[in-house]
């Protein structure tokens, strides 16, 4: 698991949307997003960023308190110590207050043709 | 709690520092709640969240109607085997396990890749190949891997077939693989894992290759990966010796896993 400098989040949301602030959880603990853009509306895009400086174990994005919330899309910038920057993305899902998404991936492994 | 100390004071680098040295009135800890034993009761607490596993989107490792044979080349994060990924198919909704030359008779994909010194194990499965190398000293696989591409790339080309027909006309259906498998989680796998507080779950079976999820004390362990390999592999292999691909889908850094307690 390397150490996470910063990551960025994307999130384009569906039909339903929510109008609470958008908390990620780092190794179980429950954070705001900084650097915040845009909104978690209905068809509105949301940016959010955070510098975490530390080993990634978990990282999840929360769903609402209250409400449902469909994601259509979430792209997430890593940038991780010794690492290329990347990004992964995930597609549709609906959180509300029971659940939340895994959005953490490791690093891609190298890769050659042969 | 170090971990934790060590999280947060990395994250707030541009705080002050100089009210380190200033004394700070200490309030009482507020009131933590507690469950009540006897009823129960944990409405006080924000509930446990369930973490959704949401597959990423993938956008294609190789260029779209090539006619052209590609293979990428991907070494595990432990440097024990290879996966290989070719841009056609090799065997087309199953999997198999190559354990030795012998297996790999009347298989001229398989029979090419043993005659390469190396090579310990083979799985073939859809459009990859996965490799396990004997000399398990040996982390720089770029030598070995590029003799494998180039016998898959043969074996491709010469279009005899790649997986014997006694393979393929025996290949057991999905039920049989659920029921033999499940067999050996119950009798076998799960008691054994038990007594360090674990289990083992069969989630699906595609074909003839299976999707288990490591729970309880297996979760999060450092050892999951022996414990899988060595045991689980071999008893599913042992008791099925027509299981294919045999996947883990344990997230081992989600929940209330063994990293945090």
């Amino acid at each position: 698991m390397p150490r996470v400098n910063t990551f960025k989040v994307k999130v384009q949301t569906g039909q339903q949307g929510t109008s609470e602030p958008v908390h990620f959880n780092f190794n179980n603990h429950k954070l705001p997003f900084e650097n915040v853009t845009g909104s978690a509306e209905s068809g509105k895009e949301f940016e959010g960023s955070f510098d975490v400086n530390s080993f990634a174990h978990s990282l999840t994005l929360v769903g609402p308190e209250s409400g449902k919330w469909e994601i259509e899309k979430v792209s997430i910038e890593y940038d991780c110590e010794n690492e290329k920057p990347y990004t992964v993305h995930f597609g549709r899902v609906t959180l509300d207050e029971t659940t939340e998404m895994n959005i953490w991936q490791d690093p891609p492994v190298l890769a050659f043709d042969v | 709690m170090n971990f934790i100390k060590r999280f947060f004071s990395g994250m707030k680098q541009d705080v002050e520092t100089e009210s380190t040295v200033t004394e700070v009135e200490e309030s009482p800890a507020p009131e933590v709640p507690q469950p009540d034993p006897e009823s129960g009761d944990t409405s006080n607490f924000p509930p446990i969240r369930r973490v959704l596993q949401i597959a990423v989107i993938s956008e294609g490792i190789f260029p779209k109607n090539s006619d052209e044979v590609l293979i990428k080349a991907q070494p595990s994060p432990t440097g024990d085997q290879c996966l290989f990924t070719v841009n056609r198919a090799l065997m087309k909704g199953h999997s198999w396990y190559f354990s030795d030359f012998e297996s790999a008779a009347e298989s001229p994909l398989a029979e090419a890749l043993f005659c390469l010194d190396d090579v310990e194990t083979i799985l073939v499965c859809e459009s990859t190949v996965t490799v396990t190398r004997k000399d398990k000293t040996l982390v720089d696989w770029v030598p070995l891997a590029k003799e494998i591409g180039g016998a898959i790339r043969e074996a491709l080309v010469a279009a005899n077939g790649l997986i014997a027909e006694k393979i393929i006309s025996g290949l057991p259906s999905e039920e049989e693989i659920r029921e033999g498998i499940q067999t050996v989680i119950d009798t076998e796998v799960n008691p054994g894992v038990a007594g360090h507080g674990g289990n083992i779950s069969l989630l699906a079976v595609k074909g003839n290759s299976v999707t288990i999820q490591m729970g309880g004390g297996c979760q999060g362990c450092s050892a999951a990966d022996l414990t899988l390999k060595q045991g689980i592999h071999t008893s599913f292999r042992k008791a099925v010796p027509k299981v294919g691909a045999i996947f883990d889908e344990t997230d081992h850094t989600a929940g209330l896993n063994p990293y945090f307690s």
